[in-house]
Parts: structure tokens; sequence; C-alpha cells
């Protein structure tokens, strides 16, 4: 069973969702994987990231890199795809396709925007949400709700901004189950 | 009158359209100003915007055309969220497009948020 978790920053999402794909995990006694999506890009990532592994200790995840193209995993031999996966997130797979120069680019130089990123990321994600549905396992996966204000950016950020939304909205009409978190509370909209 | 209300891009429209009886459908998005013959008026923000800009009230039009749009279908972004916008005309327009939302959904019958997609009955 697939589960699609948005909602506002610093809300609870991650929390919510790690509860969630370990809570499957227990109940199947399948492996427990953390697909960890982030490209650390100075000292904050990596203190970021940090904080999340220590938050995760204890929980049994075992952790994936895999921050772009999600459809390799469907051909790694060392994968359980009847396992739980938790995706977090969305949000930071899809910057990492549209926008692969800013990863490498120190501060100021132009970003360059992939837009066959889109289309790509929406593809490969439902794809892997079907393998895995398929093969008897679960992904949890975690976006960023980012459509409630007035929007006011550059076109690249307006056109990812339209580009998540689309994703979002391909994986919530696949996802057996759509959470929406507000501050650790859960609306579930399916 | 159904209100449907959500963030940007959340498949508004299409919820309205594969949900509602819409034959016919005004897009205001682009600015345009409401017509209310039309099944479903969308994109409102946009006719909210030009108002903005010009220093009208966007609730006139819908006052004095009241008895037109009470079976119409209208579809609003919600654009509350995040920091109070620096530029004047913006800050105007989000003011404006909350206090039409406020008072369209007290006119409402039905009020529906749609998120990802899927659509949820406030009112």
């Amino acid at each position: 069973m697939n589960t699609f978790i948005s909602g506002g920053c610093k809300n609870g999402k991650s929390y919510y969702a790690q509860n969630k794909a370990a809570e499957i995990a227990r109940e199947t006694g399948r492996p427990l994987y953390y697909i960890a999506t982030m490209i650390p890009r100075d000292r904050e990532d990596l203190a970021r990231i940090a904080r999340h592994i220590s938050e995760r200790e204890g929980w049994g995840f075992e952790t994936v890199e895999q921050p772009v193209r999600i459809r390799e995993l469907l051909s790694r031999e060392d994968l359980d795809l009847g396992g739980a996966f938790l995706l977090d997130s969305v949000t930071a797979i899809l910057e990492n396709e549209m926008f692969p120069r800013q990863l490498k680019g120190s501060a100021g130089e132009e970003i360059t925007c992939d837009m066959t990123a889109p289309e790509r990321v929406r593809t490969e994600l439902t794809a892997f949400a079907k393998a895995v549905d398929a093969a008897g396992g679960s992904v949890v996966f975690v976006s960023d709700g980012i459509y409630g204000d007035m929007g006011e950016y550059s076109d690249s950020t307006e056109e990812y901004r339209k580009a998540l939304a689309e994703t979002d909205l391909a994986l919530g009409a696949i996802c057996h189950r759509v959470v929406e978190i507000s501050y650790g509370t859960e609306e579930i909209w399916k | 009158m159904i209100l449907i209300f959500g963030g940007a891009y959340q498949g508004k429209l299409n919820y309205a359209k594969a949900n509602f009886n819409v034959d016919t459908i005004w897009d205001c998005s682009a600015g345009a100003v409401p017509n209310f013959e039309a099944d479903c008026i969308c994109g409102i923000e946009g006719y909210v915007m030009e108002c903005a800009k010009s220093g009208e009230d966007p609730r006139k039009c819908f006052e004095e055309n009241r008895d037109l749009w009470q079976d119409s279908v209208l579809v609003v972004t919600d654009t509350s969220q995040g920091v109070v916008p620096i530029d004047r005309t913006v800050r105007e327009f989000r003011e404006m497009n909350g206090r039409l939302l406020l008072w369209l959904a007290g006119e409402a019958d039905r009020v529906i948020r749609v998120f990802c997609g899927i659509g949820k009955d406030m009112k």
C-alpha cells in the first residue's frame, strides 16, 4: 500500500512518514529502507543530513542513497521490492534533476533548468511506486505543499513549483492513501 | 453556488469538470472580467489582480450580478499563505483575494477545498 504525504515545512511530515514506514515493515516482517535524496551542497546540508541520520537511529532503516533516477532502484538485486520504502523527499529528487548544475555551482553561478526532468521524474516515481506495489511492498512518499502563497518567483522556480505539483498529483492518483500533515496532525484526503 | 478553492496547480478546474455539470467555462486568470453566463468561472484571482491594479473592489462585480451566479461553480486559487508581499499592488491583491474568498464562502451552498487533485467538502 503506497502513501503520499505532503504539507507545510517543519510540520512533522518526516516523523509521521518514518512511523508509517516502520509500522508497515513491522507488520509485514519485510525490510525497511530509507531512500536518501539529498545531495549536500554545503556544511549546513551536511549538518542536516547528520541530524536526520541520528533521528533515524534505532528505527531499523537501511539507508539507500538515490538522489536522482529512482528507476535505478528497480534493477538493484540487493533490495527487496516487497519491503517498506520511505522516500523523503519528492521535492529533493525533482530539484536534483531539474537544477543539476546548481549542485556543483558556486554561489552566484547561473542556474540551468533541465525541462526534461519533470516528466522523467514523474514517470520514474510512478513506475517505482507501481513496481513496489506489484511486489507486495509499500512506498511512503514525502513531498512539500508549496502552493498556497503568492507565487512571486523567478520563471525557473515557478516551473519547479508547477512540476512538483504535477508530480504530487500523479503520485496522489496512484497512492492508496493521501495525507496532509499540519503540525503533527493528519488530514486524510484519500 | 459551489466554491472551489485550493493552492496553485492542485487540479481545481479538473475537479470541477469531473464532478459537476460544467459545459461552459470562463477563465479569468489572465485578468478578464467574470462572464456569469458560463457554468464555471475559474481563475477568479486573475480578475482580482486586475482590480488590485485599478483600485476597484472585485466584490462589487459579484454583488451587482448576484442573481447570475447562484447556480455557478466558482474556482479561485488560495494565495493566503507565505510572507506578506513587498510590492504594494501584490499585497493589496492578496488581501482582496482573501476578502473575496471569505465572502464567497459565506454565500456558497457548498465550499470545496482541492488538495493534490482531491476535493473535500468544507461546507
